[in-house]
């Protein structure tokens, strides 16, 4: 993989550096644009940004590793996001876990699985707990989720990450 | 200038000041961790709160400047519980391993444990493992990562000093740790110093680490002689347990504060240059070629021999090879022997270095000698290395005295060199360790390293600075003042300097720059050359005549 942005993602880089006084106060919308752009942030993304924006790189390393946002490996080509907080976790969210786990082939609990296709984070709260237990697969959230609706999401899925926004259902 | 009052003592502080900075003016300590006079305030380790008369809550001293009427308490019940519960937070994590731990004895986690948390322990969780353990990072500081409080003085101190920023704080929460960019390490010129001011075991110096508990060494003021900024440094020493560090009498050196000359910090060429202290090469006895080979002799044998040496030279057929290496004391005995007594006109301090030196714009100069401006204040160039040289070469020489130098690997031609130390009859070399120079000598004097010495430097910025005896001279090695005191003797001259001091004096009234200067006005701080008593400075001023003398 060629670290650099193509030109039309460096005008979007020039483009978000341009709307703040520092160049520095870009830079989690920058390291957002280069996780668009390269699929996950690289050391070598690090010191990428870090050139493009002249700071040092254990500067961008420090903002990486600080957000769970940012992947630091190549992420599978869905990341799921299973809520663990209160409401889920009542409505039995441990059990979605376990059935989502062996549905998709992942033995340890969270991480990528051995065949790339899904990346499974355990998080907090996503506001959504009248969908309780819920997850958001790529950006769209799912719920109420039960065994067969997982397996029904799971199935329905194609290669392309899912785009909408909310489960109107 | 806010005027306010500390556990009852009224002060007036500069403006800006902060608390733990006034609080010292009042012999009040406010223990601190991230908080340091060279760096920028972080205020992150929370260990220096204090109570503020009228203020709802306590406020960190560090970053709490002094203002006017302000009443502020430092060991109030509510500040030492405070600092009780900052430490058992900064404790939580850390690993009880200070018996393996090189930083003990100078851990403030165990100094201040000590002084304000002795609390039970109420931690029940496993602790958070962290990643590096006893790593090097770098060619000089090895990280450990479970033992970093990330007070985050070292990243500071690499963004700020150095400037290099090999240093961050990655991960976040009970998570975060101090290290460098993956696959990079923490490489500069100034690295040694971030584990001056780690105050814990993080960072630790893979040159001294394990060598010998601190408890053992003793210290002594002394100057850098890696260049002509002339850095104020502490020597370290252990005398009492030569079985530690194969027997190194010398194991360290750290800088000492001075804000005219090198602040808090000085660079790793000076800091890990002690090494040719307790080196193999150092020369242990007088030597005298005899029968086709050098042979050991006593202090009055080789004198004895040298001076017969030089006094069979007429002074136009004496070379002499002194030092910026030398302190001011030996150069202006040197002067005085050589020049002033004995006449010659081939004399010269400076001999070229093979290449520039690296130098910077912070502390590194290029002239690798502690003492060029001295040298020449006090006026020893008559000659140059290169004449002197091709003198030897061309047998005009008789003797020729070569001190500290080693000219077969400086920037002279070589092939000249060559011929002079094979074409002069008598080489006389005075010097600590043995080179190739000292190689084609007749005679060999073994003098004293600074380490072992007491005399001054004058820095490029003719800035004159003590330094004093840490250890005693190797073997039978001598300082070059007394050498001198004992050479000049053994020509039949009536010397008997008794110390540096008293040579010192002698040269404050003959040197027209060291005028005024004496050791006592020197302190542990150092004077420019051309100093000006304060009351005299008065009177000049008075009649405007200041500038005027400034300028001679």
């Amino acid at each position: 993989m060629a670290v650099e942005f193509p030109p039309e993602v460096k005008r979007e880089f020039d483009e978000l550096v341009a709307k703040y006084e520092q160049t520095r106060a870009a830079l989690l919308p920058v390291l957002h644009l280069a996780q668009r752009e390269f699929g996950y942030i690289s050391p070598e993304v690090e010191e990428y940004v870090a050139g493009l924006m002249e700071l040092p790189p254990t500067k961008v390393h420090e903002v990486v590793t600080f957000y769970t946002l940012y992947h630091k490996t190549q992420p599978g080509k869905h990341v799921i996001r299973l809520c663990k907080t209160l409401s889920c976790h009542l409505l039995g969210a441990h059990t979605i876990k376990d059935h989502l786990c062996r549905k998709i082939g992942l033995e340890n609990g969270h991480g990528t699985t051995p065949d790339g296709r899904f990346t499974l984070e355990l998080v907090e709260c996503l506001g959504a707990c009248e969908f309780a237990p819920m997850m958001q697969v790529d950006e769209r959230y799912y719920g109420p989720l039960t065994p067969e609706k997982i397996d029904e999401i799971i199935d329905g899925l194609t290669d392309e990450p899912v785009v909408e926004n909310v489960d109107e259902g | 200038m806010p005027t306010l009052t500390i556990d009852g003592i009224e002060v007036t502080v500069p403006d800006k000041t902060n608390l733990i900075e006034a609080a010292k003016m009042v012999g009040a300590e406010i223990p601190h961790y991230c908080y340091h006079p060279g760096l920028s305030v972080a205020g992150n380790c929370r260990m220096c709160l204090v109570e503020i008369e009228k203020a709802p809550k306590l406020a960190i001293g560090c970053f709490t400047p002094c203002q006017e009427g302000m009443v502020v308490h430092t060991s109030t019940e509510k500040v030492l519980q405070a600092r009780k519960d900052v430490l058992e937070f900064l404790l939580i994590n850390h690993p009880l391993d200070c018996p393996v731990c090189d930083q003990a004895g100078e851990c403030w986690l165990q100094i201040y444990y000590m002084k304000h948390g002795q609390y039970e322990s109420r931690m029940m969780e496993d602790k958070i493992k962290k990643h590096k353990k006893a790593t090097a990072i770098g060619p000089t500081v090895t990280l450990d990562q479970e033992r970093c409080i990330l007070c985050a003085r070292c990243v500071r101190f690499c963004d700020e000093i150095s400037k290099t920023s090999e240093l961050g704080i990655f991960n976040r929460g009970n998570h975060a740790e101090l290290d460098v960019f993956p696959g990079k390490e923490l490489n500069n010129k100034y690295s040694g110093n971030v584990v001056d001011i780690c105050p814990v075991g993080a960072l630790t110096d893979r040159d001294f680490r394990f060598q010998c508990r601190v408890w053992y060494l003793d210290t002594q003021d002394s100057i850098c002689p890696g260049c002509s900024r002339g850095c104020n440094i502490q020597v370290h020493y252990n005398l009492d347990r030569p079985h530690h560090a194969e027997g190194r009498r010398v194991l360290r050196l750290k800088p000492r504060f001075n804000p005219e000359v090198n602040k808090y910090w000085i660079c790793d060429e000076g800091r890990y240059g002690y090494k040719f202290i307790d080196d193999e090469s150092r020369i242990l006895m007088p030597q005298v070629m005899r029968n086709g080979g050098m042979e050991f002799v006593s202090w009055d044998e080789a004198l004895k021999a040298s001076a017969e040496k030089i006094k069979a030279s007429i002074p136009e057929e004496l070379g002499v090879l002194a030092s910026p290496q030398l302190t001011n004391e030996e150069l202006y005995l040197i002067r005085k022997l050589f020049v002033e007594e004995l006449g010659a006109t081939q004399v010269e301090f400076r001999v070229p270095p093979k290449e520039e030196g690296y130098s910077d714009d912070y502390l590194v100069k290029a002239d690798k000698n502690p003492n060029t401006k001295g040298a020449e204040e006090i006026g020893l160039a008559v000659g140059s290395a290169e004449e002197i040289l091709k003198a030897a070469a061309e047998k005009k020489l008789s003797a020729l005295v070569i001190f500290v130098h080693n000219l077969v690997n400086s920037g002279l031609d070589d092939s000249l060199v060559k011929a002079a130390l094979e074409g002069v009859e008598t080489l006389i070399f005075i010097g600590s360790n043995f080179s190739d120079t000292s190689e084609k000598a007749n005679v060999i004097l073994p003098s004293a390293t600074y380490a072992e010495k007491s005399g001054t430097f004058a820095n490029s910025e003719g800035r004159v600075q003590r330094i004093h005896e840490a250890v005693p001279p190797l073997g039978e090695s001598l300082p070059e003042w007394q050498i001198l005191n004992e050479l000049a003797r053994a020509l039949g001259l009536d010397w008997d300097y008794q110390g540096t001091e008293h040579i010192f004096a002698e040269l404050a009234k003959d040197v027209p720059a060291f005028a005024n200067l004496t050791y006592e006005i020197l302190g542990d701080q150092g004077q420019t050359l051309g100093y000006v008593p304060p009351a005299e400075e008065e009177a000049l001023v008075e009649h405007g005549e200041l500038e005027a003398v400034r300028a001679t």
